[in-house]
This record gives C-alpha cells, sequence and structure tokens, in this order.
C-alpha cells in the first residue's frame, strides 16, 4: 500500500513576487523627466505609492527650470531686460497657470468617477507641465536660430505659440492617459478642461507682456484679451511696412 | 454612530463621484459632525466664489460677497426645510425630515466645492479685465462677459449638483418618477425663496457708480419677481415704441 506522506507547505518558503519595471521609484528631476516621456504608465503607478509629493514636486520644480532656460532663449529676440524677464515671466505664468487650474480639474476627475487623490492629480498637471516644458527645451535650438536671425515681432510669437502648441499636444496626451490609468467613466470634463487651461495659458503669456518684445515697463499698463493683443500687434507690425 | 475619525474632507470627493453605497447609508442616519462637515465645504467653496466674484468692485467687496453667497444657501435650505420635508412623502418619496435635509445639503456641498474649485479661474478673469473703480466707464461687453462667466459657472455647479441629487433620490425611492417629483418640487421652492434672498441680499458683483455696501438701502423695499415684471413691461414699451409709425 502507497503511503502518502504529509508534506508541511507551511514551512516552504514562497519565492517574492518579481517587482514590476512600474514599481521602482522614481528619484530625481532627471529620472522624472526621462520616465515622463519614456515610462509614462510608470509614473502614473508611481503617483499613487508613498513617495508620490515628492514625484509631483520634483516634476513641478524640473518643469520650472525647463521653462527658466526655454526663457532665455525668447529674450535673446530683443536682449536686455527680457533676458532675465522673459524667462522669470515664462515659467512663474505657466507654473501659476497649471496652480490655477487644478482645482478644477480636480473636480472634473472626480465628476467623471476618477477614484484619485488630490495629489494624483496634482501628479498628472505636474505631468503636463514638465512635458510642456521639456519638449519646449527640446523646440529651443530652433527658436533660437529664429530669435537671432528674425526682425517680425508677430512672427516670432507666432514660432513660440505653434511650439507651445505642439509640445501641448503631447502634455494633454498624457494627462488622458492618466484619466485612462485612474478609471474615468467621462472624458467630457477633461476636454473641455484641456481647453480651458490652454486659454489660461494663453492669457497669461499676455497678462505677463511683454515676453518677447520691448516695453517702458516690465509688466503692461492695460488690460486685454489674448486675441485682441495678436490682432493688435499684427496692425502695428503690417503699420511699420506700410510706412517703409 | 459616527466617529471623528470617519467623518474628513475626504468624504467630498465621495459626494462629487455620486458613489450612490455611502452616500445612502450617510442619509440614512442623522450625523450631526457630518452636517458641519457640509456647513464648512458651503462656508469654504461658496465664500471663497464669493469673494472672486466682489473682488473685482472691491477687497470689501470680496469680504462681503464671500459671507453673503454662502448664507443664501444656508438660508434657503432652512427657510425650505419643513417644505422640502413635508413634500418628499406628500409626492411618493417617504424621507424623514432629517434625511430631506441631508440630501439638499449634500447637493448644495457639491455645488459649492464645484464653485469653490473655480474660484481661482474667476480670480484670473477678473485680473485680466479693466479695474471696476469708482466712476470707472466699463465697457458693456466687459461687463457681459463676466456675468456670463458667472451664470455659466454657478449652472453648471448646479446642474450637476442636482444630477447627483436625482441619483441619490432614484437610489432612495423604488419610483423614479416620484424622485423627479420630488427633485423638481424641491428645485421649484428653492429657486423661489433663493431668487428673491439674492434680491434682499445684493449687491453681488457691484457697480462703478454705486458705494461698496453689505446691502443696498432698498434691500427690503420690492421684490425680485416685481423687478422683473417691470423689466419685461418696460421692454415691451421700449418695443412698442419703436414699432409705432413716426
Amino acid at each position: 500500500m502507497e503511503s502518502t506522506a504529509y508534506v508541511d507547505m507551511s514551512s516552504t518558503p514562497v519565492p517574492p513576487r518579481a517587482p514590476s519595471p512600474d514599481d521602482v521609484p522614481i528619484r530625481g528631476l532627471l529620472a522624472g523627466l526621462e520616465a515622463l516621456i519614456r515610462e509614462p504608465r510608470r509614473v502614473m503607478v508611481q503617483l499613487s505609492g508613498p513617495r508620490a509629493g515628492a514625484l509631483v514636486r520634483n516634476m513641478f520644480i524640473a518643469a520650472a527650470l525647463c521653462y527658466l532656460f526655454y526663457g532665455v532663449v525668447a529674450g535673446t529676440y530683443a536682449r536686455g531686460t527680457q533676458l532675465w524677464a522673459a524667462p522669470v515671466k515664462i515659467a512663474g505664468g505657466l507654473v501659476f497657470s497649471a496652480l490655477i487650474c487644478l482645482p478644477s480639474l480636480y473636480i472634473f476627475a472626480c465628476l467623471a468617477g476618477v477614484r484619485a487623490r488630490l495629489v494624483e492629480v496634482a501628479g498628472l498637471v505636474a505631468g503636463l507641465t514638465a512635458i510642456l516644458a521639456l519638449l519646449l527645451v527640446g523646440f529651443a535650438p530652433v527658436a533660437l536660430v529664429f530669435s537671432t536671425s528674425t526682425d517680425s515681432l508677430p512672427a516670432m510669437g507666432a514660432l513660440h505659440i505653434v511650439f507651445g502648441l505642439v509640445a501641448y499636444f503631447f502634455g494633454a496626451r498624457f494627462l488622458s492617459a492618466g484619466f485612462t490609468h485612474f478609471k474615468a467613466v467621462s472624458r467630457a470634463g477633461l476636454k473641455f478642461w484641456m481647453i480651458l487651461f490652454l486659454l489660461v495659458a494663453l492669457q497669461m503669456t499676455t497678462a505677463l507682456r511683454p515676453i518677447i518684445g520691448t516695453s517702458d515697463t516690465i509688466l503692461p499698463k492695460e488690460k486685454k484679451f489674448f486675441l485682441v493683443h495678436w490682432t493688435d500687434c499684427v496692425k502695428e507690425a503690417v503699420d511699420k511696412e506700410t510706412v517703409k | 454612530m459616527d466617529t471623528a475619525s470617519t467623518i474628513s474632507f475626504d468624504q467630498v470627493p465621495v459626494l462629487l463621484r455620486g458613489e450612490s453605497v455611502p452616500i445612502a447609508a450617510w442619509v440614512e442616519r442623522w450625523s450631526t459632525r457630518r452636517v458641519l462637515l457640509y456647513v464648512s465645504v458651503i462656508f469654504m467653496g461658496a465664500g471663497l466664489y464669493g469673494a472672486s466674484m466682489g473682488w473685482w468692485r472691491d477687497p470689501r467687496q470680496a469680504l462681503y460677497v464671500a459671507i453673503k453667497f454662502p448664507l443664501i444657501i444656508l438660508l434657503t435650505t432652512l427657510g425650505n426645510a419643513l417644505l422640502n420635508g413635508m413634500l418628499a412623502p406628500l409626492l411618493g418619496l417617504n424621507l424623514r425630515f432629517t434625511q430631506s435635509l441631508q440630501a439638499i445639503l449634500m447637493s448644495f456641498t457639491i455645488a459649492s466645492a464645484i464653485l469653490g474649485a473655480f474660484s481661482p479661474l474667476i480670480g484670473f478673469l477678473v485680473w485680466n479685465v479693466q479695474p471696476m473703480r469708482p466712476g470707472a466707464q466699463i465697457p458693456v461687453q466687459t461687463y457681459l462677459s463676466i456675468q456670463l462667466t458667472h451664470v455659466t459657472a454657478i449652472a453648471f455647479a448646479g446642474v450637476a449638483a442636482n444630477l447627483r441629487l436625482m441619483q441619490l433620490l432614484n437610489r432612495l425611492s423604488s419610483n423614479a418618477s416620484a424622485a423627479r417629483r420630488v427633485l423638481f418640487s424641491w428645485l421649484a421652492g428653492n429657486l423661489f425663496l433663493g431668487s428673491q434672498l439674492v434680491w434682499i441680499l445684493r449687491p453681488f458683483i457691484g457697480s462703478p457708480f454705486l458705494e461698496v455696501q453689505f446691502l443696498r438701502p432698498n434691500a427690503f423695499q420690492g421684490n425680485f419677481y416685481e423687478s422683473v415684471y417691470y423689466s419685461i413691461r418696460h421692454l415691451i414699451a421700449i418695443g412698442g415704441a419703436a414699432l409705432l409709425p413716426p
């Protein structure tokens, strides 16, 4: 008769689960930027981890540093005061735009059924801001070439806007992927917020003008809507050309 | 019995997401701490939005509207509490008075949280328009744009809050049409009383040609519906005069 020996499985050690690549913590500014571009899912997973606050802070700091760099490039058009004013305005203005739009994104996320904490939503906004800033740094050499060889203020302004819009597209894609990761039921609120943030950022550039031009004052004396400001700049440039 | 540790601002996202199971459980039992949480969110959210609304005129106006906006919400809720508590069972939704009160407070909490989140954007908008200094000639389109933005934000918050309230009433009732009747009756009553409270507690945005005041001197003279009636009569008179042959 066969004897069946009883084996006590509780004494058999269970091999530890191999950590997923997404579970590896992201430490430092450069690691954060690299992860945003190459491993965005890892960033989203880490936003739910214990070091989420540090990650969000690092992404905002990295974004600010990238904006400062791009701002110096933008300031080379007018030079002088703009070499320091443009980076301060671009970095301060765009990070501030993200922060004032964050509460409304949290609301839209909750209304869409997203079970994310405020720090996780803040991380998505920080990610969008950082990707936008990083891509602008990628465009910086192109912007520098045009900045040093173009006389037309509206053309230079339009170029910066185009670079910004392209960069924003990729940042918005990260945000959209984040909403999917956090299992949003509806995307209507997110789409509306993306338009809202774009309007706020564009208006911020007008509220803090001049950024690439020159002026007697650091900040404008007159309040203007950004479309009105752009139209006025184009008209002024055309009038100058006509006078010539 | 709810303990202090289980009642926190973390419950506000639950309200916003409309998670029916925990919300229905909260409505089932009266909790003074939870009601105080709702009142504090209403004061904070609606207060911040009111401040951003009044800031265009003057910082004092911001302070006044930060007090008045939450007051309107709470006075409307309390003023209609008995009526709303009676309407629910009469219209086929067997809720206790405390359940009706909590449900309405929850919907106002949702609306206030939404408005509070929009207040930085309203503040940014106000920062970007011509300041409303005393005697300033504000372009009509600027004033109308600001007004329209406020109407849109408040309407959005109201619609979102009432959608969640509708979902809650549907869960509490086995009869969807009873839930709809109750919601509409509550809405009608709150709009009726709320409009008059807004009239009494004006100004909110303010005017560059009038002083910054907490209440207008004629706050208790006339009413909202009279002013709407006279406005319509005036418009008809103007239209009629324009149509008359020269």
